[in-house]
């Protein structure tokens, strides 16, 4: 139904699996080839002369626009206070202080808390969260969409429901259940929460349902496998795009994470980023004194730093991921 | 010719009933057991918080006698308030102009890398992408220094133009401010769902309707666009939710530019203070469960909109 | 002047893939023209080039005397069914069919006639208000037509358009197809992997292999002179049986050497394969010219004299050649002979019958060579023969035959052979002896 049954037939189509070896980017270029064969041919579409142009362009200046932020900061991430309100925003400055407010990371900056802790913490939080939320949420994808039993619909519904609820209903009332146990300033009092995603659970059901089939699981039970075996040994292997996307998105869900630690977190040593720069944000401009700007201008560069580099990294099993997700409505 | 009776055109997932063989029930059993560690978390950290609200909405803490039951009392003194309902109001319009924009520009460039009219797509995909990768709270602390209005760059950039002295941040621009920061961060995400589910449509419909000698505005409306509704209407969906809970980009920009942003600006942000600042837990739960119940009227009423209107804008 | 023209039509793809490469093809004014072949061929690749849905490497597509080449599908007055109807999901049967005359802006009177006419013919009127994922498979494949032909095109391409729908179904819509193609009167160009549906179907049949074009004929002479070795075990079903031989003369008679069988050939037979002569020469014979004598009782020879009714039916003795092992004696009475009418006869073990109730398809076994036939088209119709779970050697041929043949696994048959009805190829390039 979609291009793959257009997709050109291989050369010898009896010899089973006769390609020559190839690289990795060899191998990409190829399949960027077959993605534009694979797509219809752009004239075709009786485009006006320029359109391409004009289309172009406005991608460029989108662009420029979601660039200027990121833009600034690396510029100004090398500027000393004055500076950064004095000079030119989107251009360096002497003097050239990048390192130096780099390393101004490392300490506690007037008793406000230290950058670098902040970062572990945050750290710490995604990885364990990230990590736990993507494997409950296979684990009940899986449950959802290959098994049924009474009552799975009405739960997946009362899960997927739970998007509606403010987050105040819920993080509010929670940090008054933690305080009778004993869970404020417990980094545990952020992993847990965390490891609820119902975005999750949906977008793993989605994909299980698309790629693992059920003949095969039915083959395996009836070759006497237990559940668990079925799942880590034939179901687990064909989830992995599917997985990456959603600990991709869990990932940056807990990173990104703002509300949930500034309810729960009042000792500053368990701060993650958020909470931190926006504390730094606050204190810079109630006390303007204090040399806080270049800080949190470096800090939100090393802040954000990593998860692009994240992002590249898992960029190919980002999009089939998605597509799966989104149409399964 | 008598037609045979219509096939359904794909497996039905959820029809077969299980017979209740005890092969079949402990095959259940174990679908419940996959699902339980999350369906405990979910209970802890969600259901059993979300109970507590509601529970502590009906009470009332008062400095001279504790906290006492005081029944719907909390909600009442929320429905006729108006500092509550600015807020929502402040939201709905933020909503209300935000999202169809950013989802027009979302679509626009989908199908833009669609079709493939656009050169270079992957790279400014992934361009686009990258706000995504972007904590709101940083965010907001980048933008506020580009807007801030003694020595953001975009005032400058304003003058260039020939606006002199304009402040972005100001009681009149906060709201078009903020706006544009939101569509920063979520257009990337937006027309990468959208991406996906355009390429999802099959080929030959499409070169079907270019052998029809289609036109490309209406292949993208008439064609493409309504096999992609689910996605839209998710995307709504999503986005309704959000744009209502508005909280981490006023906060932050109030720190440069203070008094503008209100205790009650947003809903969120009234619940925050009223419970975190003031302390009125029960009536600050009782504002969550009145803004929960916006929010799905909210975007259950947009759901039906758009189902009845068939068509998007 | 040819509707359609094909000349030299080649296409590469980016990765390097060589789909089609030079075809030549012309269709006249109404015709019913079928492009057939194995997965993977170019017939569907052509086919698309036609319409203008991809890009040409090289050659032309004319239409009548103007090359397209450089013209939009939009623009070239084409119609098409797909294989999977690519219908407007989220339209009308109604609003499907009549999507082209909109584009067209044609007034909603006159519209609103040519779909119900459309739909007339397809048999579609009570079905104008559903939406295709109410429809079955077959009601779909009807809706795709509609909309094809309620365009009144110059040219109707088909592409697989009967593959989705389940066997009995499809062998009622090909007589669909052709009344509707008859009463549009456009020239058409159908693709299919059925060979069936290429001879039933097709005024000519192109047969396509691996980008190239086999042979393009009408489908009778592609049964009786298939070009090369492909297009004979492509068409017909079992395929054409082939066997390594040699050519050489018994004396003077010049005869073909099966194993350790021989064969006298017809002096126009002869004729044809004289140049080669002593030579060693792919034979092939089909499964249908293959017959077993009547006869009445069984005897030594098991051979009936002189009636020359060779089609078995009643009790028949399978056995009895002369000789006790099914090898004739080597000499000059050469292969068993299976009537004084002189039809040669080829001895073979019988290891499988299988029993279609109209028909019965024996697999034997001779002591002849099978060529490689071509990859594809003979492979499946050998297969179930070869994996067979048959003790001793595989099977390798087939015979159809009279259900009251009478034959059975394990015995010995004797098969009557019209040597005028053998085929020669040429054992390296494939090719048709044609003399």
């Amino acid at each position: 139904m979609t291009a793959s049954t257009l997709v050109p037939p291989d050369a010898a189509p009896d010899s089973a699996g006769a390609r020559p070896a190839e690289s990795r980017r060899q191998r990409r270029k190829r399949e960027q080839l077959e993605e534009r064969d694979a797509a219809i041919p752009v004239e075709l579409y009786g485009l006006k002369r320029g359109t391409v142009t004009v289309l172009t362009t406005c991608c460029v200046l989108f662009a420029i626009f979601t660039l200027v932020p990121i833009a600034w900061i690396i510029f100004n991430s090398t500027k000393t206070q004055a500076n950064i309100f004095g000079t030119f925003g989107f251009w360096f400055a002497r003097p050239f202080e990048f390192f130096h407010n780099f390393r101004m990371l490392f300490e506690n900056v007037d008793d406000d808390g230290t950058y670098i802790n902040w970062f572990g913490n945050t750290a710490l939080y995604a990885v364990l969260g990230g990590v736990g939320a993507t494997a409950l949420s296979a684990f009940a994808g899986y449950g959802f969409a290959r098994f049924e039993f009474r009552g799975s619909k009405v739960l997946f519904y009362i899960i997927i429901g739970s998007l509606l609820v403010p987050i105040g209903a819920i993080t509010l009332p929670l940090y008054l259940v933690y305080s009778k146990a004993h869970l404020i300033n417990s980094i545990w009092g952020m992993i847990l929460p965390s490891l609820v995603a119902p975005v999750g659970v949906y977008l793993m059901r989605t994909y299980i349902r698309l790629s693992v089939p059920r003949e095969l699981v039915d083959a395996a039970r009836i070759d006497g496998a237990s559940e668990i075996r079925i799942f880590f040994r034939v179901a687990l292997p064909l989830m992995v795009p599917g997985l990456m996307t959603v600990l991709l998105l869990s990932v940056v869900g807990v990173w990104n994470n703002y509300f949930l630690p500034l309810i729960i977190f009042s000792n500053n040593n368990l701060f993650p980023l958020t909470v931190g720069m926006g504390l730094w944000s606050q204190h810079a401009t109630t006390s303007g004194d204090q040399n806080l700007y270049p800080l949190i201008v470096m800090g939100g560069l090393v802040t954000i730093a990593p998860l692009i580099i994240l992002f590249l990294i898992l960029q190919r099993y980002w999009r089939g991921g998605l597509l799966l997700g989104s149409i399964a409505n | 010719m008598s037609a045979p009776a219509p096939t359904r055109p794909a497996r039905d997932e959820s029809r077969s009933r299980p017979r209740h063989s005890a092969w079949v029930r402990r095959r259940d059993r174990a679908g419940l057991a996959f699902v339980s560690p999350f369906l405990v978390a979910f209970g802890l950290f969600m259901i059993v918080p979300l109970g507590y609200a509601i529970y502590d909405s009906l009470f009332t803490s008062r400095i001279i006698g504790g906290t006492v039951f005081s029944g719907l009392s909390n909600y009442t003194q929320i429905l006729t308030s108006g500092m509550f309902w600015s807020g929502v109001i402040r939201v709905v319009i933020f909503g209300a102009i935000q999202i169809p924009v950013m989802l027009i520009i979302a679509f626009f460039f989908a199908t833009a890398f669609d079709l493939g009219v656009a050169k270079f797509g992957r790279a400014f995909r992934t361009i686009f992408f990258i706000p995504f990768a972007v904590p709101v709270v940083v965010s907001a602390l980048m933008w506020g220094f580009l807007f801030e209005p003694s020595y953001g760059p975009f005032v400058h950039l304003a003058s260039v133009f020939g606006f002199h002295n304009v402040d972005f941040l100001s009681n009149t621009l906060m709201l078009p401010s903020i706006i544009v920061i939101v569509i920063w961060e979520w257009t990337g995400y937006n027309m990468m769902i959208l991406y996906t589910a355009l390429k999802s449509v099959p080929r030959e419909v499409v070169e079907a309707a270019i052998l029809d000698d289609t036109p490309l505005w209406k292949i993208i409306v008439k064609v493409k666009l309504p096999l992609v509704r689910p996605a839209i209407v998710l995307l709504i969906f999503l986005n309704t939710i959000g744009a209502l809970q508005l909280f981490v980009e006023p906060l932050i920009l109030n720190n440069y530019s203070a008094g503008v942003i209100t205790l009650n600006w947003t809903p969120v942000l009234y619940i925050y203070n009223t419970s975190i600042n003031d302390a009125q837990y029960n009536l600050g739960a009782a504002m969550a469960v009145v803004l929960g119940l916006v929010i799905v009227a909210i975007s259950f009423t947009s759901l039906l909109f758009r189902r009845s209107k068939g068509e998007f804008s | 002047m040819a509707a359609i023209s094909l000349r030299g039509l080649t296409k590469v793809y980016a990765t390097g893939v060589r789909a089609l490469d030079g075809l030549d093809l012309e269709v006249f004014d109404g015709e019913f023209v079928v492009l057939v072949g194995p997965s993977g061929c170019g017939k569907t690749t052509a086919l698309r080039m036609v319409a203008g849905l991809e890009r040409i490497t090289s050659g032309t597509v004319s239409f009548g005397d103007r090359v397209v080449n450089e013209v939009s599908p939009r623009h070239r007055d084409v119609a098409m069914v797909f294989q999977n109807y690519a219908l407007y999901p989220h339209l009308s049967v109604y609003q499907n069919i009549g999507f082209a005359l909109e584009n067209k802006k044609v007034e909603k009177a006159e519209r609103d006639q040519r779909i119900r006419i459309a739909a007339a013919t397809l048999g579609l009127g009570d079905l104008l208000g559903r939406k295709p994922a109410q429809l079955s498979g077959g009601q779909r494949q009807r809706v795709a037509m509609g909309r094809a032909i309620v365009r009144s095109p110059a040219v109707f391409l088909m592409d697989e358009p009967l593959s989705n729908l389940d066997a009995k179904l499809r062998v009622q819509m090909r007589s669909e197809v052709l009344r509707v193609h008859k009463s549009i009167g456009a020239a058409t160009l159908y693709v299919t992997h059925d060979q069936i549906e290429a001879m039933t179907m097709g005024d000519r049949v192109a047969v396509l292999q691996g980008g190239v074009l086999q042979q393009y004929d009408t489908p009778r002479a592609l049964y009786d002179r298939p070009a090369n070795v492909f297009v004979a075990t492509f068409i017909g079903s079992p395929a054409m049986n082939l066997y390594e031989a040699g050519l050489s003369t018994d004396g003077t008679a010049p005869t073909v050497a099966l194993g350790s069988q021989r064969l006298p050939l017809p002096p126009q037979v002869a004729a044809r394969v004289a140049a080669y002569q002593g030579r060693k020469v792919i034979v092939g014979v089909r499964p249908e010219d293959l017959a077993v004598p009547v006869s009445g009782v069984s005897g030594g020879s098991g051979v009936p004299g002189g009636s020359g009714a060779v089609s078995g039916s009643g009790a028949v003795s399978a056995s009895g050649v002369s000789g006790a092992s099914g090898v004739s004696q080597a000499g000059a009475s050469g292969g068993a002979q299976a009537g004084a009418s002189g039809t040669p006869g080829l001895v073979a073990d019988v290891r499988l019958v299988e029993v279609l109730g109209s028909e019965q398809h024996v697999y034997f076994w001779l002591d002849a060579t099978p060529a490689a036939s071509a990859p594809g088209a003979a492979a499946a119709a050998g297969e179930s023969a070869q994996e067979g779970i048959l003790a001793g050697s595989a099977p390798n041929g087939v015979a159809r035959l009279d259900p009251g043949s009478g034959v059975r696994p394990g015995r010995r048959v004797t098969f009557a052979v019209n040597p005028a009805r053998l085929y020669f190829f040429d054992p390296d390039t494939g090719r048709a002896i044609s003399g």
